[in-house]
């Protein structure tokens, strides 16, 4: 008796979350398989054209392209993002004082809406009356130089979330009792020793969280990307995938090809997020309890 | 010291920028403060021609249309998952968790695709019904912490006759208020943040949302950066006056939560 009550009840109180995520979340997962199918222009009707949509995308070298292109763009924040945030959690977990308030500061930019800390760095990069040139003495097209416009955005990227990663070293950092710094001390072990035999297998279940979540969300870059370069950049160099499915189904029109390399994005980011969890799963992860 | 200089750096220049007077910005370096400092910038962005009243009300309601959403029916749902048990109940929340590796920019052109055949694009509703039903990221959250509530709370309220409702307002609510701040900041930033799906759900000035707007403002007038650094400051700033508020809180939220 009670446990039926308890079902009505649970099933009334799901219904509204149940209904959302099946109509915005899964849904649109079907939805998008079908339109990979089709041929739309966002108006007129959809018309059924079969696998045509995948062999253009195939042959369209422009995806490929923007695939590589974000996966170069990976490859630069990633590390450089990783590296800068445990230098900064060492720094702000020598008990310092006012790290506190460093902290805080640090983490101010993850707050901020991407796409206006996009606007705010394109004037800060822009050639003419820009900030950057104007205390350099110089005049350097950051953002329209085929070569520099990739690593100028890499760059706004990882000073964005080099705070948030730092934060989270900084947890995993005071989460190591002293006593096992200690005890390599007395065994001799000096500061550089207690660094790479240490502190980073400690933190190793903190670094892996980091990566998986910073690849899957640097994979899916648009908002700053699409700020600080309209249009792809020069010569398409910041052509990052996100952007390329906005620009193929909302400026191109062409929907079913934008559907075709949606679904591809998500099948890599699935396959992404599998390989990291087992390898997550391989690794053990040091107990500090005793 | 040098990390802060470079955090806030560019924060304080287009500040600084945005209380600068056109002139002035045209004929004295970057680092001069703004002398005198003027609103006039921020005056003319809400005056007629650029309009920024409609975005930022926009933005406001949106956002707080879908926090109370948010809030309400993840509560709903993860006190079904955390304290209720039905059939179904394990794969069911399984399916919810496979939803966080949905991402935005794969939904988009299907969520346009069903919001045109409703006829509902640019609409209020559009721009809040993907996300007013309870993200499976708040549920998933608050899920845990409703675990931890010991049952001899809810039994004693049950003994009393509560029915569920009156057991969520008066029982678990109460003693959940700091995860709930949480997802209530999680659920602000997230959404006066998002930009891809208001840029394509909406189109002309009626339900432009503030990053839209400041995205459109800095391709028309890019040359014009006082005005555009304005912008960006509105589109900064509220949320990092929240922050500075409930600094304590949103750093141990971030850490807590991974914050997406």
């Amino acid at each position: 008796m009670r446990q039926r009550r308890d079902t009505r009840t649970a099933y009334l109180l799901l219904a509204p979350s149940l209904f959302g995520i099946s109509a915005f979340l899964v849904l649109p997962i079907l939805v998008v398989a079908v339109l990979a199918l089709q041929r739309w222009d966002l108006i007129g009707p959809r018309t059924f054209v079969g696998l045509d949509n995948v062999v253009e995308v195939a042959a369209d070298g422009r995806f490929a392209r923007s695939l590589l292109i974000t996966a170069v763009f990976v490859a630069i924040v990633i590390p450089a993002q990783t590296v800068l945030g445990l230098v900064a959690a060492l720094l702000l977990n020598r008990g310092l004082r006012g790290s506190a308030t460093f902290r805080v500061l640090y983490v101010l930019p993850w707050i901020c809406a991407p796409l206006a800390l996009g606007v705010m760095w394109s004037w800060v990069l822009a050639p003419t009356d820009g900030a950057l040139n104007a205390l350099l003495g110089r005049r350097v097209e950051w953002l329209a130089d085929p070569v520099l416009a990739l690593p100028s955005v890499a760059a706004v990227t990882v000073w964005t979330h080099v705070g948030y990663v730092a934060l989270f070293f900084s947890a995993g950092l005071r989460a190591i009792p002293d006593t096992v710094h200690e005890a390599a001390t007395l065994d001799g072990a000096g500061a550089w020793q207690r660094f790479w035999r240490i502190t980073l297998p400690l933190l190793r279940p903190t670094t892996f969280f980091v990566l998986v979540t910073q690849i899957i969300a640097t994979f899916q870059v648009f908002d700053s990307v699409y700020a600080l370069t309209p249009d792809g950049g020069p010569q398409g160099v910041t052509d990052v995938v996100a952007g390329r499915i906005y620009y193929e189904a909302f400026e191109q029109r062409a929907v079913g090809q934008a559907a075709v390399m949606a679904l591809v994005l998500f099948v890599l980011l699935v396959a992404i997020t599998l390989v990291q969890q087992r390898w997550f799963a391989r690794r053990t992860t040091y107990d500090l309890a005793t | 010291m040098l990390g802060a200089v470079v955090t806030l750096g560019p924060f304080l220049l287009s500040l600084m920028t945005a209380l600068k007077s056109p002139k002035q910005f045209a004929s004295e370096p970057v680092l001069t403060p703004p002398d005198p400092p003027t609103l006039s910038n921020f005056a003319e962005l809400f005056g007629e021609r650029y309009d920024f009243v409609v975005p930022t009300v926009v933005t406001a309601q949106v956002v707080a249309v879908i926090l109370v959403g948010q809030l309400l029916f993840s509560v709903f749902a993860a006190y079904a998952f955390a304290r209720l048990s039905f059939p179904g109940r394990d794969p069911l929340f399984w399916v919810y968790l496979a939803t966080l590796m949905v991402p935005q920019v794969v939904t988009i052109i299907p969520l346009y695709a069903m919001f045109a055949d409703l006829g509902i694009r640019n609409t209020f509703w559009a721009l809040v019904l993907p996300y007013v039903f309870g993200s499976p990221y708040g549920i998933f959250l608050l899920r845990e912490y409703f675990r931890g509530i010991p049952g001899d709370l809810l039994d004693a309220a049950k003994l009393d006759g509560a029915g569920t409702l009156r057991i969520l307002w008066h029982v678990v609510v109460p003693v959940s208020r700091p995860i709930l701040a949480t997802l209530a900041i999680i659920t602000v930033v997230t959404h006066w943040n998002n930009f891809l799906w208001p840029l394509v759900i909406t189109s002309g000035r009626q339900w432009q949302m503030l990053t839209v707007a400041t995205s459109a403002l800095q391709s028309q007038y890019n040359s014009n950066w006082t005005i555009v650094m304005a912008a960006t400051t509105l589109a900064i700033l509220p949320l990092t006056i929240l922050f500075l508020a409930f600094q304590r809180h949103v750093v141990r939220s971030i850490t807590i939560t991974g914050f997406r």
